[in-house]
């Protein structure tokens, strides 16, 4: 193949689920998921705070599994299904258990962190749903918060996942 | 008040947290009006150098590019940042760059992508000039100088010798001395700064929205950077992603930010990216102590003596460490001790490096530490015990209101009980034993005690303070009876809306749920002095408790009139005005609401229409708050690693609105402490490049370093309405202490001292290997 | 931090790689997980003229077991590895040095060949490759080459591949050890090592080292075994005596490196340090007797 024969368009076309919505847009090809996901679809709620895969504050999940949005570009999620903390309530009068827990436990305190947190939690009770102290600290110490000091966020995930297990079991 | 509160001083779930929880906070970078176009900076790489050449038109070509502006284009329009030093202080480095880092090139493109594409473009040559990075090189003979037409570096320098300091120092039975380095840091908010500005010319007015923890601050600083009048400048803060002192004040890109909207006539945003926050948010403690305590054979503390010497970096800011660390260090050296003089020397010094400002705790981690290395290290000496030794010299209850050495007054604290809970909760006799029982075994427990005191809730400090004084609140009912409460402080995680919601719920007697709190927009909020240095809940709440008691006397009033009962007669229950024993007789607030709005006639006559009340709140000069930090470390003898094992705090900060939200200041607190002992330090190589300029390398605390903290809790009543005291960087002001000197304590049998922060495994070890050998 | 204009192709066949690469050579970056590429070109650290994304090629996601080695293609996701039951019971080395490779986050979609073609000293797989004498299997217009670990890394991010060849797998051989453990010392969990040492060893039934391999990676250009430290501990009888003195020697023999995480002193010493514990630990896995 030559030069000639690459495709060079700056641009690519895009199709993936976000949130069981159907999103379709042409991408520059040098843009993040991160970037991509707020500036064009719109979905705000994932923030960046390093773009270099340390804070984790982007961190969503694709094809159900917690990644670092700015680690990856927006065209090579085409074709795949994707959470944002936006997906993780059915309302927002409805809370799913994980931010009911978070609220309850004083988990958060300037927000910033808190998606990619909700999100890394979310994929290890996916996971995981009874998680260890130890499992649980694998999971955050890829999450940098500088607010909370990380204990209420711990004890957070760990209620989280009891009520998410009585739930289950209650069914 | 009528009732007992309902609110205050419970642990209420926060109103503002469902919107965090549902990803629906909207922090700067979220807000893009349309025809919003992005800057990017350059960046100098060398820490002093000539500008040889600038050429910025390749940059012009690139594609999406509006605007291309250098140093000059701003000097050549007058445009300055306000500094202390009394060096002009240019937003873009015109000649000369001064330390790595400074911007000197701004670039305007549709999209951020294109605007570093430009950046890329420009072209520079510099001539490396000698840099200087080290405060106290900086201060010697002969040293380069970060501004070559300057005399020298200092560029700050106070000090002061009371009378019979050396007298103290002479008759003292024990003197100890030490060198107490305290590292660079930086406060690193998960959200890196931001500004979008946007410039309306006909009628001249310019709408800044921006990260910011003061927007009266900005706004003021950019109208005079700007020559623009204050009241065609607004500022609006959206959800702020933490600050803690990196957020406070004017930087230099938001004049360039703002400068260029007001030139390009379009929405023009910065945000910062991690890098470049790296090295162009303040730098923040970078502080040396060498200091000496005098005490008597007893333990008794005699005398501090304290030379100060800290870097300023390339320019001397409003907010400059090298000033405000080590001038209230000088105030509250002693801590909750009795001392009978402090004398110190401050001298600050330019260097090429990122400029210094304001983090968390300022003053207190390295002060703190001083005072407390000074204590144990007496203690030691004397062979006393240093618990005991500390009772001996706190302030007792009933030497309140203290009048300390250094000038500042001491409002009731509990000091002495404090440390007595913490040492019962940590169990003081139970882990010397446990401590002498690991010895034996060749382990290394340490117990790291910190007492402090916090200064908090800043009013009159000064006669004319540096920081604004007071703060203020607007309380108004709606006709509805709803309440709206506007505050001249913001949140950037602390949960004003939630707390000063509680504060006001219980002076209206209404519930939670009827009162929403406002700031953040200059437009709308009073004047104020921002968040910053513990104050929200004291002065900010205490406004908000004034106004709401002033508009609780309104409604009483009118209330009273309509029921033609006295106003001493009836009071606020539940949401009415009822005649006091006969809750037959009784108005809804929503009744007095629609008369107090619409029907003069049944207004008392005289009394103005509408229910507002206004206060601006000036605390005491100083309310202290206090507490005692208890740390239990081990450390691995063979790697030098410490493993904090138990962390307890009692802390006394007046009347809690919200416990839970003051146990997670707490918390927070000892984790930033936890990276100050242990992880976190920007350093830089002689060259002036720094070492850590990604989150690879500033290593902040993850979940795995911190430890749970045990917290105990102590009331002693404020003078300021509601009782309460500043406490958000109390935890951060006492832990690196306690953390350093629980090592200190393990390695006591070798006798190791540390002499700089932070206790990375590899200075343990080798501290405990020198003294080895 | 935002990356540079690069082209992007998405090739369907190591052939269509290959031909790209050979076309472009240095000027064209292989893209796989991107864990540690999308840092480097957010921050214009890389600027590739040509990215090319290999993600999409099919087959190549699967590890096998053969007859005398485990293959592990490019696209065989790290977190993929620590849960295969494959590597639990074939290279259980590999799965206990995984844990320590960055955070769960990073491992879903970083790949283990990734990590080896970036060759960062400090990485951890790199250095399971060497304990292991594993060996890339890289393929360009010249054909395939199988290229022995100790001959792959050739310095701070510098392999042996030629710029037009790509990592189609790495292969361990399937050579089960008696006992085998990783250790590291690192900042923060999920960092890089200041220094990691990874260990394997046959132990016979009297409790004599038969064989050994000792690999540490101490801030030089490139993880390397202590030859010198696997000659002492043959024949030894294993036990807390000959670990000492091995420990030592590996503190002598070692390439330790000096920058601003960690002096060179303190990286012999935690040589040392993490020697003994994985041997001790390596033994205690063997089962067999230790003194």
């Amino acid at each position: 193949m030559s030069t000639e024969q690459l495709k060079t368009e700056a641009e690519r076309p895009v199709a993936f689920t976000v949130n069981g919505q159907a999103w379709r847009g042409w991408v520059e090809v040098r843009r993040t998921l991160a970037d991509v996901l707020r500036e064009e679809v719109g979905l705000l709620g994932t923030h960046v705070g390093c773009e270099h895969g340390v804070c984790g504050a982007c961190t969503v999940l694709v094809n159900g599994q917690a990644v670092r949005s700015c680690l990856m570009l927006a065209v090579q999620a085409d074709g795949c299904e994707i959470l944002t903390v936006e997906g993780l309530s059915e309302s927002t009068e409805r809370l799913h258990p994980l931010q009911e827990s978070f609220w309850d436990h004083h988990a958060l305190q300037c927000g910033f962190c808190t998606p990619g947190v909700l999100l890394s939690a979310y994929a290890l009770l996916q996971e995981n749903p009874q998680p260890t102290l130890e499992d649980i600290h694998e999971w955050l110490s890829g999450n940098v918060c500088r607010c909370t000091g990380y204990q209420n966020i711990v004890e957070a995930i760990s209620d989280a996942a009891s009520r998410l297990s009585a739930e289950k079991g209650g069914r | 008040m009528a009732q007992a509160p309902r609110f205050t001083g419970q642990r209420i779930r926060r109103v503002e947290d469902p919107r965090f929880l549902t990803g629906r906070g909207r922090y700067l970078a979220d807000l893009e009006p349309l025809g919003t176009l992005a800057v990017a900076f350059l960046r100098s790489p060398h820490a002093h150098a000539r500008i040889r050449r600038l050429d910025v038109t390749p940059a012009l070509q690139v594609s999406g590019v509006a605007a291309v502006v250098t140093g000059a284009d701003l000097t050549e329009a007058n445009i300055y940042c306000a500094g202390l030093g009394g060096q002009p202080y240019p937003p873009l480095a015109v000649d000369e760059v001064l330390y790595v880092g400074h911007p000197l090139v701004a670039v305007v493109a549709r999209s951020r992508a294109q605007a570093e594409d430009a950046i890329d473009a420009v072209v520079v040559e510099y001539e490396p000039l000698p840099a200087v990075v080290d405060p106290v090189e900086a201060l010697a003979e002969g040293a380069p100088r970060v501004f070559s037409q300057a005399e020298s570096n200092l560029c700050f320098h106070l000090e002061h010798t009371p009378e019979g300091l050396d007298a103290l120092f002479a008759e003292a039975a024990c003197v100890v001395r030490g060198t107490f380095r305290h590292q660079r840091q930086t406060a690193v908010p998960m959200e890196t700064r931001g500004i979008l500005a946007q410039y309306e010319p006909v009628s001249s007015r310019l709408q800044v929205y921006a990260s910011s923890q003061w927007g009266h601050g900005l706004r003021d600083g950019l109208a005079k950077a700007l020559g623009l009048p204050q009241s065609k400048v607004q500022v609006t803060l959206p959800d702020v992603g933490g600050g803690f002192g990196a957020k406070y004040g004017v930087y230099p890109e938001d004049v360039v930010v703002a400068w260029l909207a007001l030139k390009l006539g379009r929405p023009v945003k910065w945000v910062s990216d991690r890098l470049e926050a790296m090295v162009s948010d303040f730098h923040a403690r970078d502080s040396i102590h060498i200091a000496e305590g005098a005490f008597a054979k007893d333990g008794t503390f005699l005398a501090i003596r304290d030379h100060m010497i800290s870097p300023a970096g390339a320019y001397l800011l409003d907010g400059s460490a090298a000033v405000l660390e080590t001038v209230i260090a000088s105030l509250v050296l002693p801590g909750p001790y009795k001392v009978q003089a402090v004398g110190f020397r401050i001298d600050g010094a330019l260097t090429n490096t990122t400029p210094l400002g304001t983090y968390r705790g300022v003053w207190g981690p390295a002060a703190t530490w001083v005072q407390e290395s000074l204590m144990e290290r007496a203690a030691s000496e004397l062979g006393l015990d240093r618990v005991q030794m500390r009772l001996h010299n706190m302030v007792r209850k009933e030497e309140f209101p203290y009048a300390s050495c250094t000038g500042v007054v001491y409002d009731p604290g509990s000091y002495q009980e404090s440390l007595q809970t913490a040492m019962e909760a940590i169990d003081y006799p139970g882990f010397l034993k446990r401590q002498r029982e690991a010895r034996a075994q060749g382990r290394y427990l340490g117990l790291g005690i910190a007492a402090f005191v916090e200064p908090t809730s800043l009013g009159a400090w000064q006669p004319e303070p540096p920081t604004v004084p007071y703060e203020s609140a607007v309380v108004r009912m709606e006709p509805g009876g709803e309440v709206v409460v506007q505050v001249s402080v913001n949140s950037h995680g602390q949960g004003h809306e939630t707390t000063i919601a509680q504060l006001v719920a219980d002076a209206l007697s209404v519930d939670i749920g009827k009162v929403t709190v406002r700031f953040g927009d200059t437009a709308a909020a009073p004047y104020g002095g921002g968040t910053f240095g513990s104050r929200s809940i004291t002065v900010g709440g205490g406004a908000a408790l004034e106004a709401a008691g002033r508009l609780r006397d309104k409604i009483l009033a009118i209330g009273a009139h309509l029921l033609e009962a006295a106003p001493e007669d009836v009071e606020l229950r539940d949401g009415t005005v009822a005649v006091k024993g006969v809750p037959a007789r009784s108005l809804s607030l929503a009744e007095i609401g629609r008369v107090a709005h619409w029907v003069p006639a049944k207004m008392p006559s005289g009394m103005e229409m509408g229910l507002e009340a206004s206060s601006r709140y000036v605390p005491p000069p100083i309310t202290f708050s206090n507490g005692c930090h208890a740390a239990e470390v081990e450390v691995d003898p063979k790697t030098g690693r410490v493993r904090i094992q138990r962390y307890v705090v009692v802390e006394d900060c007046g009347v809690m609105v919200n416990p839970t939200i003051v146990e997670g200041q707490i918390i927070g607190g000892v984790a930033q402490g936890v990276g100050a002992a242990f992880l976190e330090e920007l350093g830089y190589g002689e060259d002036g490049q720094p070492w850590a300029t990604t989150l690879m390398d500033y290593h902040l605390p993850s979940v795995t370093d911190v430890p749970r903290v045990e917290c105990l809790h102590l009331e002693t009543p404020s003078a300021v309405p509601g009782g309460m005291k500043g406490m958000g960087e109390s935890a951060m002001v006492a832990s690196p202490a306690a953390l350093v000197l629980a090592v200190e304590d393990a390695l006591s049998p070798l006798g190791v001292r540390f002499e700089r922060m932070p206790l990375t495994p590899e200075r343990v070890w080798q501290a405990m290997t020198a003294t080895r050998s | 931090m935002k990356p540079a204009p690069f082209q992007y192709v998405v090739p369907e066949s190591l052939e269509e790689v290959m031909d790209i690469l050979g076309q472009h050579g240095a000027e064209a970056k292989v893209l796989a997980g991107g864990q540690s590429l999308m840092p480097l070109l957010n921050m214009r650290l890389a600027r590739p003229a040509v990215l090319v994304d290999i993600n999409r090629l099919p087959g190549l996601d699967q590890i096998a077991v053969e007859d005398t080695a485990v293959e592990i293609p490019c696209l065989v996701r790290q977190r993929a590895a620590e849960r295969s039951p494959i590597v639990a019971e074939e290279l259980p080395l590999l799965r206990e040095a995984l844990r320590h490779v960055a955070h769960p986050q990073i491992r879903n979609r970083g790949t283990i060949c990734g990590s080896i073609a970036h060759a960062d000293p400090a990485a951890e797989l790199a250095l399971v490759l060497v304990a292991l004498e594993g060996e890339v299997v890289a393929v360009g217009r010249g054909g395939e080459r199988r290229i022995p670990a100790n001959a792959f890394f050739r310095g701070i991010f510098t392999t042996a591949l030629e710029a037009d060849e790509v990592i189609r797998s790495v292969r361990i051989p399937r050579r089960r050890f008696s006992g085998q453990a990783f250790r590291e010392f690192s900042p923060r969990a999920g960092d890089f090592a200041l220094v990691a040492v990874a260990v394997a060893l046959d132990v016979d039934p009297q409790g004599r080292v038969q064989t050994a391999r000792v690999a540490v990676a101490a801030g030089s250009d490139v993880p390397a075994r202590l030859t010198e430290v696997e000659a002492r501990l043959q024949g030894a009888q294993a036990g807390a005596e000959a670990v000492k003195a091995a420990a030592a020697q590996a503190r002598e023999a070692v390439q330790a490196g000096s920058d601003a995480h960690a002096s060179e002193a303190y990286r012999r010493h935690l040589t040392e340090v993490l020697t003994e514990e994985a041997l001790l630990a390596a033994m205690a896995t063997t089962g067999g007797n230790v003194a």
